[in-house]
C-alpha cells in the first residue's frame, strides 16, 4: 500500500477519535446507563473506553503509517552529529 | 506539619533531587549537545516521563479538581477527553518528522527546525519570539499556581513569597549543573512519584468517606446534576468543540516538550511513548476528576476560587497529617517538573537562536550561557511572580490559545512541499493578531460566531499558509529536496 493511501487511513482514524470525543448525542445516556464498577458514571466510564480506544487507534496508526527511518540515514546522521561536536 | 514522618519524607524527597541534580552534573559533557539535549539518547522510560511530567502541572491536581467540583463527571471529557487521543498522536504527525530533521541536520529547537525548513531567518526569528512570549507568562502562572498551592497544603505555614523560592530554587540545583539530563532524571523519579501517590491518595479519601460506591450513592443522591453534561452551561457543545482547539494540540507546540521529543534516541522510543501516553493522561486526570466530584459532596459550598483548594482540604479533613506531607510533596513533583522544562527551554532557545545572532558561541560557552540565562529566567520569572502584573496573567490565559494557532505552520512546513516562508510568516503573525484582538475584547464576540476564539484563528492560521503560499513564488527545488528527500526515503 502507497504511503498517501496510509496516511489517508491515519487521517480517518483521526477523524474517527475526533467524532467519538465530540459525540454530543450521546450526553442523553449520562444519567440512563447505570454505574460502572458502582462508582463510575458514564460522562467518566466513557472516557476510560475512549482512553482504552485511543491505545488502539495509536497501536493502528503506528502500524500502518509509522515507518522506522532506514538504518543507513540515522547510522550517517549520527556520524555527521559526532563529527560536528 | 508536626509530624516526624512527614517531615522525613519531605526531606528524602529534596535530598534525592539534590544527589539526581549532583549525580547528572557528575556525568554530564560540558557540551551543547549534552547540556541541552542529553546527547539525544533519552530511551522510552525517559522521553515518556520527560513529556508525561511536563505535561502536568499545578492545574491537573488543583485547578482540574476545582473545576470539576463545580462541573462534575463532564469536566473529565471537557478538558482531557480529545487530549488523551491527540496529544501522543501530535508527537507521530509533528514530533517525528520534527525528529527526523534533528537527526539529519542536528536541528536541536522549533526556530531551528523551520527556520532551516523554509531556509528563512525571520520564520527562525518569530517561533523565537512567539515561543518566548508565550511561554514566559506560562512559566510564572506555574511558579504562581504551584506557590499558592504549596502555601496552601503548608497551612499558611510557608507564605507565597518564600513558596515561591523553595519551587525555583529546588528546581535550579539540579537543572544548573546536569541541565535536561538532570531534568528528565528528575521527570522519571517525580513522574513515578506523583502516580503512585496519586493513586493511594485516591484510594485513602475514597476508604475516608465510606468507599467508592457510597460516595457516589451520595452524589447520584444529593447533586445528580454532576452526571449530566447537558445540564452545565459550561459544557454547551460549541465550548466542548471549541475546546479541542485549545489544550490538546498545544502541547506539541510547547518548546519543552518539542524538545524532548528532538532528544529521543530512536524512532521506537517514540512510538512507544506514543502508545502509552493516553493511558497516563486518563489516569491523572481521572484522579482528579474523582477527588473533584467526591469534594463537592464532602466539603459543599465552596465558590470560585476556593473549589480550587478542593484537594489540600480533602486532606486535611479526612487524611492523617502524613498524608499533607505526601500531598505537598506531589504538589511539590508536579509543579517543579513542568517549571524546570520551562526554564531550561526558554534559556536553551536564547541561548541556541538568539544569542548567536550576535556573537559566536562555542560547544562549551553554550553550556556557560545556558546556566547563566537560567538563573536570569528563574530571577525575572520570580519577581513578575511576586508582583503578579495583570497584563501577564492576561497573556497566560490566552497562552495555550496561541500555541494552539501556531500549529497549522509547523504541520504545513512537514507535510506541504508547496508551503512557502511568506506564507508561513503570515500565518504565524496574522492568526497572533486576531487572537488578541479578541480576547482583549478589540473586536466583538459575534466575529466568532459563538466559537472561543481559538478556533477561527486557528482556521485563518491554516488559510492564510494556503493562500499566501500560492500567491508567492514556490520554494526551490534544492530547498525542498533537503526536507521532503529525507521524508521520502523514510515514507515509502
Amino acid at each position: 500500500m502507497k504511503f498517501k493511501t496510509r496516511l489517508r487511513l491515519v487521517i480517518l482514524i483521526v477523524f474517527i477519535m475526533f467524532l467519538l470525543h465530540n459525540s454530543f448525542w450521546l450526553w442523553d445516556l449520562d444519567d440512563r446507563v447505570s454505574l460502572l464498577f458502582d462508582f463510575m458514571p458514564f460522562a467518566f466510564s466513557y472516557y476510560i473506553g475512549y482512553a482504552l480506544l485511543a491505545l488502539l487507534a495509536m497501536r493502528l496508526i503506528i502500524a500502518i503509517g509509522w515507518p522506522d527511518p532506514p538504518e543507513d540515514l540515522i547510522k550517517q546522521t549520527d556520524e555527521q552529529r559526532s563529527n560536528n561536536l | 506539619m508536626n509530624n516526624v514522618l512527614g517531615i522525613s519524607i519531605l526531606i528524602l524527597y529534596i535530598c534525592v533531587l539534590i544527589a539526581i541534580g549532583f549525580y547528572g552534573g557528575q556525568v554530564s559533557k560540558k557540551t551543547r549537545e549534552d547540556y541541552f539535549m542529553a546527547g539525544r539518547g533519552l530511551g522510552s522510560i525517559a522521553v515518556f516521563m520527560a513529556l508525561f511530567a511536563s505535561n502536568i502541572t499545578a492545574f491537573t491536581i488543583i485547578g482540574h479538581a476545582g473545576f470539576s467540583y463545580e462541573i462534575g463527571y463532564g469536566a473529565y471529557g471537557y478538558v482531557i477527553g480529545w487530549s488523551i487521543f491527540i496529544t501522543p498522536f501530535t508527537y507521530y504527525l509533528v514530533g517525528y518528522r520534527s525528529w527526523l530533521l534533528g537527526k539529519r541536520y542536528g536541528y536541536a529547537t522549533q526556530p531551528q527546525v523551520f527556520g532551516g525548513i523554509f531556509n528563512s531567518k525571520l520564520i527562525s526569528l518569530l517561533f523565537l519570539v512567539l515561543l518566548l512570549y508565550y511561554t514566559l507568562p506560562y512559566l510564572v502562572v506555574s511558579i504562581i499556581g504551584g506557590s499558592l498551592a504549596f502555601t496552601t497544603v503548608t497551612e499558611g505555614l510557608v507564605p507565597y513569597w518564600a513558596s515561591a523560592i523553595v519551587i525555583i530554587g529546588i528546581s535550579l540545583i539540579y537543572t544548573l549543573p546536569a541541565g535536561l539530563r538532570g531534568t528528565v532524571w528528575t521527570d522519571i523519579f517525580q513522574g513515578t512519584l506523583f502516580l503512585v501517590v496519586a493513586a493511594f491518595l485516591l484510594s485513602a479519601v475514597a476508604r475516608a468517606l465510606g468507599g467508592f460506591s457510597e460516595i457516589t450513592g451520595q452524589i447520584v443522591e444529593t447533586n445528580p446534576a454532576m452526571l449530566q453534561r447537558s445540564l452545565s452551561a459550561e459544557l454547551a457543545p460549541i465550548n466542548w468543540f471549541s475546546y479541542s482547539f485549545v489544550n490538546s494540540i498545544a502541547v506539541i507546540v510547547f518548546p519543552q516538550i518539542y524538545i524532548r521529543i528532538l532528544a529521543a534516541r530512536s524512532s521506537r522510543n517514540l512510538k512507544q511513548v506514543s502508545l502509552y501516553y493516553p493511558l497516563a493522561l486518563a489516569a491523572i486526570f481521572g484522579v482528579s476528576t474523582l477527588l473533584g466530584v467526591w469534594g463537592s459532596v464532602a466539603v459543599p459550598g465552596l465558590t470560585g476560587k476556593e473549589a480550587d483548594n478542593i484537594v489540600p482540604m480533602l486532606i486535611h479533613q479526612f487524611l492523617t497529617p502524613t498524608w499533607m506531607v505526601l500531598g505537598l510533596v506531589v504538589v511539590l513533583a508536579i509543579v517543579k517538573s513542568s517549571i524546570d522544562s520551562q526554564l531550561l527551554s526558554v534559556a536553551h532557545l536564547v541561548t541556541d537562536d538568539f544569542l548567536p545572532r550576535f556573537k559566536r558561541i562555542n560547544s562549551q560557552q553554550a553550556v556557560f550561557w545556558g546556566r547563566i540565562l537560567l538563573i536570569i529566567f528563574a530571577a525575572i520569572a520570580y519577581y513578575i511572580a511576586y508582583i503578579r502584573p495583570g497584563a501577564i496573567l492576561t497573556i497566560a490565559a490566552f497562552a495555550f490559545s496561541g500555541f494552539s494557532v501556531m500549529l497549522p505552520v509547523m504541520i504545513g512546513a512537514l507535510y506541504w512541499p508547496r508551503a512557502t516562508w511568506q506564507g508561513a510568516c503570515a500565518a504565524l503573525v496574522f492568526p497572533a493578531v486576531m487572537l488578541h484582538l479578541w480576547y482583549l475584547d478589540i473586536l466583538p464576540r459575534w466575529t466568532t460566531f459563538g466559537f472561543m476564539p481559538v478556533f477561527p484563528s486557528f482556521i485563518l492560521a491554516v488559510l492564510t499558509l494556503i493562500v499566501v503560499s500560492y500567491l508567492t513564488p514556490a520554494p526551490s527545488a534544492g530547498q525542498r529536496e533537503k526536507t521532503f528527500g529525507i521524508f521520502d526515503r523514510v515514507f515509502k
